[in-house]
């Protein structure tokens, strides 16, 4: 029987609540346990193996021979390659894969989904208050949860952040704070709730219209019921120390969203801070989606849908979307797991080379060019990744990496580096 | 090319304050990435005669590598596009440069290019959350050509606030040691001592330095009394790095003196003093206090400041002092972006512009001159635009000319809108006019002595070969915007006006001692409030030696 080794404060990228607490009970080289239970933490780190192949055109291949193809095939496409950050690797493979894409004049796209590039072109517009999660568990004292129950997508929000544990101004923890549950159509609101409002999606953005009007200290005429209620809780959220208004910024179970949502939400945030203090808490999906869109505004100033294709950074925010770059492309990048990305993205990047460099990259389900098994961020790589609220959160990986993301991507960089000085004498 | 390990810098005019060298033409040796009293005859030169020889540049007070920058840069997608940066074409057999884009919060990469392209080699971020120190360390690792630090803030962090209530000063002490080495800071720094604190909670913010904060028994006073005496007592090379209360607002030269008169016989630094130094007030309409503070500073050689002047046009006001973006956001009406930071600190971003013609941006701008003209001592009165808040920092160059050549300051003196000017001392009529030597004072000489860098910000023997090299312009602005070549560490990284190197920068940072006593409390207080596990807080694997203390 193999000896149990533990790790502690490990850090979860299993969705976007980035829980550093967590002990794994290594048996061997699997992971036998992990603590506390968490679904999406079990999930996540699974037992730990992942595989370590490197392919070339299905074959397995040497690293070097796979990289000198990848490198020839990207170099060829300078100009009109897409890089694809996808998810689960650290900050630092994002980095050295955005150096690749300056380098290529290249597309860059992220794992930003839709309803989440809404809300970072909202807070372009507008600016937004905000607070790391550490501030909405120590001071939150009315928690309103619009139209998202965290327990499923985010299981450990409740527990670890808020509304549950103690913090420095809410000693008694669940007890000292309001909980109101927001639902609109089938995005429900938590169970247990203080207080309810449903909604349907049509008088979403007028509630919050009307909700923003009483922070202003609007006066306001007579109003259908919904929105009435709607007025009410604006006046408890006006009423709060310390509010926190949490909503998924990520797809719901609501299929058509409406688009103003993020925009209201936002003023809505902006506008209570005149008369008590307020904070949107953005729930995003893990993996160190955050990251990538952090990392690439260090670098670009912008947070997603980038082209380096004229030699400087651009933002093209209207025409953003994987699928639709990887159709322009004459080769991609794909670094991270390549598993989250959609069939149509598959159909549109499979007509010209395709190289996948991250974990689980020989089991992708398409053909690819190059394919180069790295270890998952957090679990086998160290490193930095960005919990949802953007901060940067220490990767203590319970296992080793047989390749780490970040040295294979510098190794390509330096070979595509070799084919750009090449090019430019 | 390669940069030579050797160097002769020939017979430029060399102002080398630090060394009492002012303008005599003179050769600088280079060898292995420092200063040298000779060379052997036969090494390769540089011809900088009829130029002006001084030391690379040194920010003592910049935000650029840090989370709220990052947050800023995302706010600002129109001024990126609107400056597209292609990556400069290096030397032969030197590595591809990076690509960016500038704005009033450029990309990192463009960052460290733009400075080197001023001639500046050592910056400091002087607003760093101990969080996301992590992500500051990621951003300074990509911002070449400048030595870097970060300045942490404390002034309202829970953990230190419960130990002044406690009256444990010696763990505050102790605690300001721990957190500088977990975030591989530089510098304490306090932002609107108590204020931030207050403005999460009902109080919204101090107004007075005994104030007590939040209804605890902390006040602004106790703040900056024992983080001043902190970063004394652990021998910090920089003393504490004060951003007063009130800032911004009319009158607010009474907190300013309150302040520095609270920490009075004790070294302190006062940073964009301009931001601070207010008269009115209390139904009065704004007007300059920069005589009565100046009057203060020049008396008390404990004191030093930078300015943070004023310069017309955009900028991105960043800060730690969340309560007074709210005002500007309520004021201005522009993008607001507030981000309360973990039981720390706060940020608060609104993109602005200084308008010629708006009054109180006129007299921000006077007030800022007022202070660099009235001041008496150069090494204490340093140069800074608190980039990008009061302007970009590639405005050194004008404001530079505005200190040099009184009839640019008094034709933009012309131009501005005089309302609040009455009784000013510049409206008044202020002649002097700074010479090539207090320029290098204020932006190398000055700053590198208030951080305590021993080796930067002069050419002595055994300094790093830092050298900046100006073609002589009758356009000032001209002549400091496009220096004719910049040396970092031996090695010439602007030749001819164009980037040729853009090397990796060295971290500088700090490990002060402290008692170990404090960590089972300190683990204990992270274990109930943070959610950050105590053993993956400190940031790891930092690059370099800490700088030893003084």
């Amino acid at each position: 029987m193999s000896p149990t080794t533990r790790v502690q404060s490990v850090t979860c990228l299993g969705c976007g609540c980035g829980c550093d607490d967590l002990v794994i009970e290594l048996a061997g080289d699997r992971i036998a346990s992990v603590s506390p239970p968490c679904p999406l933490g079990r999930a996540w780190f699974g037992d730990g193996r992942v595989p370590w192949a490197v392919r070339r055109s299905g074959e397995d291949s040497t690293l070097e021979a796979a990289l000198a193809d990848a490198a020839d095939v990207l170099s060829q496409a300078f100009g009109h390659a897409l890089v694809v950050l996808a998810p689960d690797v650290s900050a630092q493979a994002q980095r050295a894969a955005l150096a690749l894409a300056d380098l290529l004049h290249a597309t860059v796209e992220t794992a930003t989904s839709d309803p989440a590039a809404a809300g970072l072109l909202a807070a372009q517009r507008r600016g937004r208050t905000a607070a790391t999660l550490g501030e909405v568990r120590n001071r939150a004292d009315v928690l309103l949860f619009w139209a998202v129950d965290p327990s499923a997508r985010y299981p450990r929000y409740w527990s670890r952040y808020a509304p549950d544990p103690a913090g420095t101004h809410v000693p008694e923890g669940r007890a000292g704070r309001t909980v109101i549950a927001v639902t609109v159509g089938q995005d429900r609101g938590p169970a247990g709730a203080d207080r309810e409002l449903a909604l349907n999606p049509d008088q979403e953005v007028p509630a919050l219209s009307v909700m923003r009007a009483v922070a202003l200290g609007n006066r306001l005429g007579e109003l259908p019921p919904p929105l009435q209620r709607a007025a009410e809780i604006a006046g408890h959220l006006v009423k709060a120390r310390y509010s926190a208004i949490v909503h998924e910024a990520e797809p719901g179970a609501e299929p058509g969203r409406d688009p103003y949502r993020a925009e209201g939400l936002l003023g809505l945030a902006q506008a209570l801070n005149g008369p008590s203090r307020a904070a949107l808490s953005s729930l995003r999906a893990g993996g160190n989606r955050s990251g990538a869109e952090v990392a690439l505004t260090w670098l670009t100033g912008y947070p997603m849908a980038v082209t380096y294709r004229s030699g400087a950074p651009e933002y093209r925010p209207a025409s953003r979307g994987v699928a639709a770059a990887a159709g322009e492309a004459g080769a991609t990048l794909v670094v991270g797991a390549a598993s989250a990305l959609s069939d149509v993205f598959w159909s549109a990047a499979g007509r010209t080379p395709v190289v996948v460099i991250g974990p689980r990259a020989s089991e992708t389900r398409s053909p690819v060019r190059v394919a180069v098994d790295t270890g998952v961020a957090g679990i086998h790589e160290g490193g930095t990744a960005y919990r949802m609220d953007d901060m940067p959160l220490r990767l203590r990986p319970p296992l080793p990496a047989e390749r780490a993301a970040v040295d294979v991507l510098t190794a390509l960089l330096a070979a595509v580096r070799t084919r750009a000085a090449a090019r430019a004498k | 090319m390669t940069a030579p390990a050797r160097l002769r810098i020939v017979g430029g005019a060399v102002h080398d304050p630090a060394n009492g060298i002012d303008g005599e033409a003179r050769d600088i040796c280079i060898e292995d990435g420092c200063i040298v009293a000779d060379l052997p005859a036969g090494a390769p030169t540089l011809d900088a005669r009829g130029m002006v020889v001084m030391p690379g540049g040194v920010d003592i007070h910049a935000h650029f590598a840090s989370s709220s920058c990052n947050h800023a840069r995302r706010l600002i997608p129109d001024e990126h596009a609107a400056d597209p940066a292609p990556a400069p074409r290096l030397a032969d057999g030197e590595p591809l440069a990076r690509s960016g884009t500038g704005g009033s919060v450029p990309s990192t990469f463009t960052t460290g290019y733009r400075y080197a392209g001023l001639g500046y080699t050592t910056a400091f971020d002087a607003a760093v959350a101990p969080l996301t120190a992590r992500h500051s360390h990621s951003e300074l690792d990509d911002t070449p050509c400048v030595d870097g630090g970060i300045f942490v803030l404390m002034g309202n962090d829970e953990y230190l606030l419960r130990q002044i209530e406690a009256g444990e000063r010696d763990r505050a002490r102790d605690y300001a040691a721990w957190l500088l080495r977990a975030t591989g800071g530089y510098a304490v720094k306090i932002v609107n001592p108590g204020g931030v604190e207050a403005w999460k909670t009902g109080q919204r913010n101090v107004s007075t330095i005994d104030d007590q904060v939040s209804g605890r028994a902390v006040t602004p006073r106790a703040i900056l009394e024992t983080l001043t005496d902190a970063a004394n007592a652990l021998r910090l090379p920089h003393p504490v790095h004060i951003h007063c209360n009130n800032l911004g607002v009319a009158g607010n030269s009474d907190t300013t003196l309150a302040s520095m008169q609270a920490v009075a016989g004790r070294r302190a630094h006062f940073t964009h003093l301009q931001f601070h130094s207010y008269g009115g007030g209390g139904g009065q309409p704004w007007s300059s206090a920069a005589a009565k503070v100046m009057d203060y500073v020049n008396a008390h050689p404990e004191v030093s400041v930078d300015v943070g002047q004023v310069m017309f046009g955009s900028a991105m006001t960043i800060t730690a002092d969340a309560p007074v973006e709210y005002l500007l956001y309520k004021s201005s009406g522009r993008r607001w972006t507030n981000i309360d930071i973990e039981l720390e600190t706060g940020c608060g971003i609104v993109p602005l512009t200084y308008k010629e013609k708006a009054a109180v941006s006129a007299l921000q701008w006077a007030v800022g001159l007022e202070l660099f003209l009235l001041s008496q001592d150069p090494w204490r009165v340093v140069l800074s635009t608190d980039h990008p808040n009061g302007g970009s920092f590639l405005a050194y160059p004008a404001l530079i000319q505005l200190l040099m050549d009184r009839s640019v300051r008094d034709e933009q003196l012309k131009r501005v809108n005089p309302k609040l000017l009455a009784g000013s001392a510049l409206a008044d009529g202020l002649a002097r006019e700074y010479t090539l030597n207090e320029i290098a004072i204020i932006t190398r000489a000055g700053p590198a002595r208030l951080l305590g860098l021993r080796t930067k910000g002069h050419l002595g023997v055994g300094a790093d070969a830092d050298v900046t090299i100006y073609s002589r312009d009758a356009d000032l602005a001209t002549m400091f915007s496009t220096p004719r070549y910049v040396i970092k560490d031996g090695a010439l990284i602007v030749e001819e006006g164009h980037l040729r190197r853009a090397p990796a920068g060295r971290r500088l940072r700090v490990a002060p001692g402290y008692d170990d006593a404090l960590l089972p409390d300190l683990r204990r207080h992270f274990e109930r409030y943070s959610t950050v596990a105590f053993d993956n807080y400190p940031v790891a694997d930092l690059p370099g030696e800490p700088v030893t203390t003084a």
